[in-house]
């Protein structure tokens, strides 16, 4: 019952990956796809990848971007799952019927409103902050480099915070209200409360979401294509992007897989964290 | 109302309303930037590009997409827009109907068949999980070229449904293995198969957990961009969202024309969304967590 799934699952990931990696070590070209020719080079694709100023800063980029967006996700989606969780407040339940909107909408076109919601000319960003008197003049949100990557930080954040935020709410219904009542008898503050009670319960949720989306984040691709294009510049390439012009839009096969090769390294020991985190240390 | 009960009762709540609608408008209001895009004409929306809701509502942009009216000064996209919404269904549904099957017989032989490496499966679905798209994408490329499927929507159903099956098999692991096996023994000593008690015994009552891991697989499908851009380079082979990025590449352009694409294209997965969030949220956190 299993061969069909096996030869699925090996067809369209083993079998490719390994050919990524041998592509990694050769040479080739639009003209390898009719001769099937693909001389060895060695190590030279990594050579020219790595010696490369724009992977070099597509990676930087990369792990900048990670390294942001993981942090605001988490920070924002235990935020919105402790408004979520709040009992006072009937108002509640429509928030968490409309949580994950964000994470419907199709990446592109998350990309597609962002993009004008931060049009520096029509955007509704720009016509909202200078009606409210906030900046003296229209912003070049997606065209200033140093603004761009922030920019895609946004828009992705938003569609991916609702994935933390419904796994956190889910970890928060669990803890039950007497633990608190107990604390608050013996004297606790809302700090002591949130520290020993529930931060250490929610761990185990708390190092899935940030590996899972350290994983994703990683990747991250369609609002890049569709907010800049990779521009100003090379100021929003990142890993995905790099591969992907390198192949799809310059044809260069050997160092697209060598560059391909290096970020699956760099995901794979992420991943293994994870793996090795799930059956070892915690049960969730 | 007494000072005790300003302090315990009124100020919690209102900071409870307070919070919840700050989270609620952020999670709204830039989808309302999208709809009041998509549904005013190009003048209308320049000029007052700071209103969050359309000044003259007009449906001009939703229905020349719709039935595919591409006029005198629209793109050719615009022609196109229905069949790549016919595209994007056609392979989202295939992909959904082909990991269902597959899945929930590999799960169901993992969770109740003794097989050398049983044990170990679980470890190697995860990993492979986390295997990059972006990493396979070049052979898988080449792949479909050489078989000639390069332009097929089997060129996109076939690597969408390899690439969702683990995903899929780990639902429904979890799924299965809550299920009480006394069932499904009851049915075998009354001289039913193994296959036969799947069918009429596990797979009924897994029709929650079917259906969880069905509406995620379509909406992945659905929002795929990368595959499908790389697969389908003519205009009538476009899923949607490759449909859409070639319209934010054109020298033309409309910010209505394309609000009013993308839209279109986020109606069905923000109604599955809504009317099935249950089985999404259920999904989505079975996807995560172990059981």
């Amino acid at each position: 019952m299993n061969l069909p799934s096996l030869l699925l699952v090996v067809g369209t990931i083993g079998y490719p990956l390994v050919y990524t990696a041998n592509m990694a070590f050769r040479d080739v070209g639009i003209r390898s796809f009719i001769s099937g020719e693909m001389p060895w080079l060695g190590f030279r694709n990594f050579a020219t990848v790595l010696t490369d100023s724009v992977f070099i800063a597509s990676f930087v980029q990369t792990l900048m971007f990670v390294v942001v967006s993981v942090t605001l996700e988490v920070a924002i989606g235990l935020g919105i799952a402790m408004t979520i969780n709040m009992r006072n407040a009937r108002i509640a339940g429509l928030t968490k019927s409309l949580l994950l909107l964000p994470w419907a909408v199709p990446p592109v076109v998350n990309g597609v409103m962002w993009s004008y919601i931060f049009n520096s000319k029509y955007g509704t960003l720009n016509a909202i902050l200078y009606k409210l008197g906030l900046i003296d003049g229209y912003v070049q949100w997606v065209s200033d480099p140093t603004l761009a990557l922030a920019a895609i930080v946004v828009a992705y954040v938003w569609r991916t915070v609702p994935f933390g935020a419904l796994l956190f709410h889910a970890a928060l219904q669990t803890i039950p209200e007497s633990l608190y009542e107990a604390a608050r008898l013996d004297g606790a503050g809302a700090w002591q409360q949130w520290r020993y009670i529930t931060l250490p319960l929610i761990k185990p949720t708390l190092v899935v979401v940030l590996i899972l989306r350290t994983v994703f984040s990683f990747m991250v691709f369609d609002e890049i294509l569709a907010i800049t294009y990779g521009g100003p510049g090379d100021s929003t390439w990142t890993a995905a992007w790099y591969i992907y012009s390198f192949a799809f839009r310059f044809y260069k096969f050997g160092p697209a897989s060598a560059a391909s090769f290096i970020v699956t390294l760099a995901i794979a020991a992420i991943a293994a964290l994870y793996v090795w985190l799930f059956y070892r240390r915690v049960e969730v | 109302m007494t000072k005790v009960g300003f302090m315990t009762r009124f100020l919690p709540t209102a900071w409870g309303y307070l919070t919840n609608l700050f989270v609620i408008a952020i999670l709204v209001l830039p989808l309302l930037v999208l709809v009041t895009g998509a549904l005013q004409n190009e003048r209308d929306l320049l000029a007052h590009s700071e209103s969050l809701l359309p000044a003259h509502i007009t449906f001009d942009n939703v229905v020349n997409l719709a039935l595919g009216h591409q006029g005198s000064d629209l793109p050719e996209q615009v022609r196109f827009y229905p069949r790549a919404f016919f595209n994007s269904a056609i392979i989202s549904l295939s992909v959904t109907l082909i990991v269902t099957i597959l899945g929930s017989l590999s799960a169901y032989s993992i969770v109740r068949l003794r097989f050398p490496g049983r044990r170990t499966m679980p470890y190697g679905i995860l990993s492979v999980r986390m295997v990059p798209l972006i990493a396979l994408i070049i052979p898988l490329y080449m792949m479909m070229a050489r078989s000639r499927l390069l332009g097929t929507p089997l060129a996109i159903i076939i690597p969408q449904a390899g690439l969702f099956l683990p995903y899929t098999i780990w639902i429904l692991i979890s799924y299965f293995a809550s299920l009480p096996s006394e069932l499904e023994d009851a049915a075998r000593i009354d001289g039913c198969s193994r296959f036969g008690a799947f069918l009429r015994i596990v797979l009924p009552l897994s029709a929650p957990g079917l259906s969880a891991n069905a509406v995620i697989i379509f909406l992945l499908s659905w929002n795929d961009l990368l595959l499908p851009v790389i697969m389908a380079s003519k205009v009538e082979q476009m899923t949607l969202p490759v449909l859409i990025s070639s319209i934010v590449t054109l020298k033309y352009f409309s910010y209505t024309l394309i609000n009013a694409a993308g839209l279109l294209a986020t109606l069905p997965t923000l109604l599955l969304t809504i009317f099935l969030q249950r089985y999404v949220i259920r999904g989505l956190t079975a996807g995560a967590l172990k059981g």
